[in-house]
């Protein structure tokens, strides 16, 4: 998959009051700049995301700063109080001017 | 395990023996980072029970080590979750400010690892005091180059 695409797992369906589990992962090489190339003994430039904010109905719900020492194509899980039915969008950026977002639909019953 | 891990794993062991004592001289790089970082010493985060960290006792490959972060402590209450690996060449790893729509402090993700080390979940409280929770992940192969 392309740098930048993601996946974004919500539940479809969660009861009022309930506390969901919102879990993505994003494709992105997370280069940390400390490493070199075996052959050519070469530092490879840094290049990983920096930022990864989450929202529900454009309200901030976490907002993470990442490096390179989180994996390749990273994996992060939070929580949320399921209040209301909405939308999900996750926002993120890289430190190559890369940004980037995708949603996700809540169905609060 | 074949004879070439079994000596390449020995050779690594040794290497990372005669390397180690340097680190000790002076303050290290972890508490240098959590210094910058958080403004306070490592000394005087306390460990605490209410913070449970998994992750795995050994891991096959540190380029990916799955770990997760749980707290009882009211989300109301806190105000982010700081992720350090002692022995990576960056012991940040990542910050997590919460929110209460959160629910609950739960946080997981898969990160690097360069060698065996210790890993640090510190939760910064609303009332500006941290607590910790360390666990120690032996890795069999590393994640940084």
């Amino acid at each position: 998959m392309a740098i930048g695409s993601a996946i974004v797992r919500v539940p479809k369906e969660a009861k009022k009051g309930e506390v969901v589990r919102i879990q993505m992962v994003i494709t992105h090489p997370m280069e940390s700049g400390g490493r070199r190339d075996p052959q050519t003994g070469q530092t490879i430039p840094a290049y990983h995301l920096t930022k990864l904010e989450i929202f529900f109905n454009n309200n901030l719900l976490t907002a993470i700063d990442m490096g390179g020492g989180l994996s390749a194509n990273p994996f992060v899980g939070i929580t949320m109080k399921a209040e209301q039915s909405g939308v999900i969008k996750i926002v993120y950026q890289d430190n190559k001017d890369g940004k980037w977002e995708r949603t996700a639909e809540v169905n609060v019953t | 395990m074949d004879r070439r891990k079994f000596l390449l794993l020995s050779a690594v062991a040794v290497a990372s023996f005669t390397v180690a004592p340097h680190l000790s001289f002076g303050a290290s790089r972890i508490e240098e980072d959590i210094q910058k970082r958080l403004g306070v010493s490592l000394s005087q985060i306390k460990e605490s029970p209410e913070v449970k960290l998994q992750a795995p006792t050994i891991a096959e490959s540190g380029a990916n080590v799955p770990i997760s972060v749980e707290s009882d402590i009211p989300i109301e209450k806190v105000d982010s979750l700081w992720i350090f690996v002692d022995n990576n060449g960056t012991p940040w790893v990542t910050t997590v400010k919460f929110t209460p729509m959160n629910g609950k402090v739960y946080f997981a993700t898969r990160i690097k690892m360069r060698e065996s080390s210790n890993v640090r979940a510190i939760l910064k409280l609303k009332d500006g005091s941290y607590v910790m929770a360390t666990k120690e992940v032996k890795v069999t192969a590393g994640g940084c180059g």
